[in-house]
């Protein structure tokens, strides 16, 4: 009896790990595959034809360029200044001592758990109170405060593993505490100041809730571009412009592998053999 | 007290971004949506009289029901989350292999990179009318165009993004766990079955908590999935902020649900973290 129900379990385990992983897996394959679709309008299911005209559309529409280039020059930027914030940000918590310190903590990730759509539209409201309607400007504000706690949280996280005997003892063999800093502290946390940088980029990419808002009828980002297309438009360039984010995607994951390792960003726990 | 002053200097720029992004457009809103609107009018006039109307004319049942989806969808799409995630993390966690494991987490994590746009158009490729929808609905005898099918879309792409998100974050706490405790239990003649029910899940709780609250928090926000594959039958309260933006331009009364919105999000964070603080404290 107790062999039945066991084997029951591991087999709803297994099956069920099975469909997740199809259901995750489906949609995504689906989408690649119908972005390779050769008929000239969205059809069933697999397409009889193949061919790339779907790209070729993507890559001469201005409309969708124009939206690239817009995501891809905020998400630069706005990943720069909040790395720097941010890391400024947490070596200033790491060193704070006094009272407060938790509190300040929590107002620093505090965007993660305002909803986006509360950040976009509130943005909006104060930009457009203060008289700027440049949606540039407005994005690259939206985006700023939505990628900051993530650069703030890693690099804390980088820096807490780093001992303070370490930055003590080379204050005690006569480094200046600047030089303590940049050559004892910072490359041992760089790892969570990179990984903070590339979740930054990855978010800004991601965003649609906070851009929908902020966008303007000349600066959009591509999400947005693909969202206002998908309601009046019925083809296919969007699964091509879909599995160019997707390859972002992808080179994203290769380059928080390559930074840090995968396996670290979970860790391995305590009781791993 | 040069140290002192340097550690201000750092964190100064954190918190100028902190209060001109976050802090004075919220109390921005909070003051708008305490203004009366008048039609026609973008935004509310400067000298526009205070009043409590945005608010009172949100009690409104038809109001009510948006939360009320919110939530109904939020609590039973974090729930299914969590079954679905708990033997996908467990297996990983106990996982030998050092070159499955990678795999298996850089697959977890892509899947939550993924861009959310990305992710609603590959749902609606495949559950939508060009995909697998008259299949399904066959197999259920449904309508493709009724209001269950959309929900089941809708509930889709909500799980799409958190059972990986909910996978990783039970990963590390079931690593945490020692499996000799397990191991212990099956040598004293407890089934398998048994021994995860009574020793495993017990004390995951505390991880299958913050992982309920991170996808229960996600849901609450959702904007996009509701958007695009809800089709206007299912909207999360989100919409209902945009809605009241884009197309009535009642700016008050969209500052109103906005700030409603933040509320209950705040309030159902703080709720669960200090049932789990109280109850498990770490210290």
């Amino acid at each position: 009896m107790k062999r039945t129900v066991d084997n029951c379990g591991m087999i709803f385990s297994t099956v069920n790990i099975l469909l997740a992983l199809i259901f995750l897996l489906f949609p995504i394959i689906v989408s690649i595959i119908m972005s390779f679709d050769g008929r000239s309008y969205l059809g069933l299911f697999p397409p009889p034809e193949y061919s790339l005209r779907w790209y070729e559309n993507f890559f001469s529409d201005t409309y969708y360029l124009k939206g690239l280039k817009t995501s891809l020059i905020i998400a630069v930027i706005a990943t720069l200044i909040s790395t720097t914030f941010g890391v400024s940000a947490a070596i200033g918590l790491d060193r704070y001592q006094g009272r407060g310190k938790q509190l300040l903590e929590a107002l620093f990730l505090s965007p993660l758990v305002v909803p986006a759509v509360v950040i976009g539209f509130a943005i909006l409201m104060f930009f457009a109170a203060l008289g700027i309607f440049d949606g540039f400007t407005r994005l690259l504000g939206g985006h700023l405060i939505i990628t900051f706690p993530y650069t703030v949280r890693t690099t804390l996280a980088g820096l807490v593993g780093i001992r303070k005997s370490l930055t003590e003892a080379a204050i005690n063999l006569g480094a200046t505490e600047n030089q303590a800093f940049w050559d004892v502290t910072f490359p041992l946390a760089r790892t969570g100041i990179v990984a903070g940088s590339v979740f930054a980029f990855a978010f800004s990419m991601d965003d649609v809730a906070v851009s929908f808002f902020l966008t303007s009828p000349e600066t959009y980002t591509l999400p947005v571009a693909m969202i206002s297309m998908m309601r009046t438009n019925f083809d296919l360039t969007i699964a091509a412009a879909a599995v160019v984010l997707m390859v972002f995607t992808f080179c994203l994951i290769l380059i928080l592998d390559w930074v840090i390792g995968l396996d670290k960003l979970i860790g391995k726990g305590v009781y791993r053999s | 007290m040069i140290k002192n002053r340097s550690t201000w200097l750092l964190l100064t720029p954190g918190i100028v971004l902190f209060l001109a992004l976050l802090v004075s457009p919220i109390a921005n809103i909070l003051d708008e949506s305490f203004r009366l609107f008048e039609p026609g009018r973008i935004g509310a006039a400067k000298d526009a009289p205070y009043t409590l109307f945005n608010y009172i004319e949100l009690i409104d049942p038809a109001y009510f029901f948006y939360l009320y989806e919110t939530f109904r969808f939020g609590i039973i799409c974090s729930l299914i989350g969590l079954i679905i995630a708990f033997p996908i993390a467990y297996t990983i966690a106990r996982q030998k292999s050092p070159l499955f494991r990678k795999l298996a987490i850089g697959f977890l994590i892509g899947m939550m990179f993924l861009n959310t746009l990305v992710r609603v158009y590959a749902m609606q490729l495949t559950f939508g009318p060009t995909g697998y929808a008259k299949f399904i609905t066959g197999i259920f005898d449904i309508s493709p165009n009724g209001r269950t099918y959309t929900e089941i879309v809708v509930m889709l792409g909500l799980l799409h993004y958190l059972i990986p998100i909910s996978a990783l974050t039970l990963i590390g706490t079931i690593q945490n766990i020692n499996p000799r405790l397990t191991e212990a239990a099956q040598v004293l003649g407890s089934s398998r079955l048994k021994s995860h029910l009574t020793i495993t899940v017990p004390l995951c709780v505390p991880g299958l908590l913050s992982a309920f609250l991170i996808s229960f928090t996600l849901c609450l926000s959702a904007f996009v999935v509701p958007m695009v594959l809800g089709k206007g039958k299912v909207l999360f309260i989100s919409n209902l902020i945009y809605a009241r933006f884009s197309e009535i331009a009642n700016y008050p009364s969209g500052s109103a649900v906005a700030i409603i919105m933040l509320v209950v999000s705040l309030l159902t964070i703080f709720i669960i973290t200090s049932f789990v603080s109280s109850r498990w404290s770490t210290k």
